[in-house]
């Protein structure tokens, strides 16, 4: 024990012949041995004259609370152990790659979208085109039975839109293939428009 | 003072990801540090504080100290740097201590001088200090030289041999039993 003791007072004052590695070891696993290394402290503190008026004996204690409460569980490694030190280097590596997986990231990301894109809107044949805009003629050409009435009690008129539609066939139409075109493309099932209707947003109130 | 080994296989072990490493270093300069602070704010409270926040700031740029300079000497500055930080921050601040003596209790301030500066520690701290001199001045001549040249002095191992002429064998053990017979006193108060 006393020759333990020893070690660690040659330990401090950096005089060790022996393993450094083996008697830092000895020293974090044994608290005891930490204790002895504090008080050996405060007595060249006290030489010094740096102890402070009032010695927060658990200093050390909150300051550790302290960084383990930043750390993620996953940074939180005993002692020296193998696991320990495979999780440093995995973390050094993570430190490492993390910007190029950043890129990687983005990259893969970019290269997915275009994939989509090409897959969704690939360029129309004349004839796929032709038959398409008869269909959208076609369906807007219809009147869209149902729903057309505005629903807020506040509007007591139709309101202008019903108006014009009824006078402006063309804008009806515009309107009717906007819906109809829309409609083909939004996730819902064919033929179910997924939006709310707007009740009375041209209302001249 | 020595090559600083303890402290380059300690930094080197928080750097692998072992925080105990960081632990011992916490308390092998929390003095020096709080001592430093202190250079720069009087209030006790608040040193302790900047302290704990140097500490914690080395901790997080542990990686980035590559060993070109001594730990303490880079943990030094950040320590410096922290205090300087805070005496800005608070100058900038609009004088915050001002407090009723009826709102005192629930003043934050108040916690931390509670915290480190209640009458047990400022007393506790006295009788480390008293039982620490005692026990020195009760030392035997070599005994006490052989600690005194080490602590305050800060010589080497081989420097006290060629002062106190005598191997560096003897001072190793003069040095150890110093502080073991103070320890022994010492230990008491601490438990």
């Amino acid at each position: 024990m006393k020759q333990q003791d020893e070690k660690l007072s040659l330990l401090l004052d950096d005089d060790t012949e022996a393993d450094i590695n083996a008697e830092l070891g000895e020293v974090i696993a044994d608290v005891n041995l930490q204790y002895r290394m504090r008080r050996y402290q405060i007595i060249g503190a006290a030489m010094r004259n740096e102890l402070a008026q009032a010695i927060n004996t658990d200093f050390h204690h909150q300051v550790m609370a302290n960084i383990r409460a930043e750390l993620p569980p996953v940074a939180m490694r005993d002692s020296g152990s193998e696991t320990a030190r495979n999780s440093a280097i995995a973390f050094m590596a993570r430190s490492w790659f993390r910007p190029f997986a950043g890129l990687t990231v983005a990259t893969s990301v970019a290269l997915v979208t275009v994939a989509l894109w090409q897959q969704q809107d690939p360029a129309p044949k004349d004839d796929l085109a032709s038959a398409d805009q008869q269909k959208i003629e076609q369906l807007a050409g219809q009147q869209i039975a149902g729903g057309a009435e505005p629903v807020s009690s506040r509007v007591q008129s139709p309101g202008t839109r019903w108006k014009l539609e009824h006078e402006s066939p063309v804008l009806q139409r515009k309107l009717n293939a906007y819906l109809v075109n829309h409609t083909e493309y939004s996730n819902s099932m064919q033929g179910l428009i997924p939006q709310a209707r707007v009740a009375g947003f041209d209302a001249e109130q | 003072m020595g090559t600083n080994l303890l402290d380059a296989e300690l930094v080197k072990r928080v750097q692998a990801g072992d925080t105990a490493a960081f632990d011992i270093l916490v308390q092998k300069y929390q003095h020096k540090v709080i001592n430093l602070v202190g250079r720069f704010v009087a209030d006790h409270a608040e040193c302790q504080d900047i302290a704990q926040d140097a500490f914690i700031k080395s901790f997080r740029a542990i990686n980035s100290f590559r060993g070109d300079s001594q730990f303490y000497t880079w943990l030094y500055r950040i320590a410096a740097n922290t205090a300087k930080n805070y005496l800005a921050s608070r100058a900038r601040k609009s004088p915050g201590y001002t407090v009723d003596v009826e709102d005192a209790e629930h003043f934050e301030g108040e916690s931390r001088l509670k915290e480190y500066d209640n009458p047990e520690n400022l007393l506790l701290t006295e009788e480390i200090k008293a039982t620490i001199f005692a026990a020195i001045e009760k030392l035997p001549e070599d005994l006490k030289s052989a600690i005194t040249l080490r602590e305050i002095d800060g010589l080497s191992y081989e420097e006290i041999a060629d002062v106190m002429d005598c191997p560096i064998g003897t001072v190793r053990s003069r040095i150890f039993r110093a502080r073991d017979v103070i320890d022994k006193e010492l230990r008491p108060l601490l438990e």
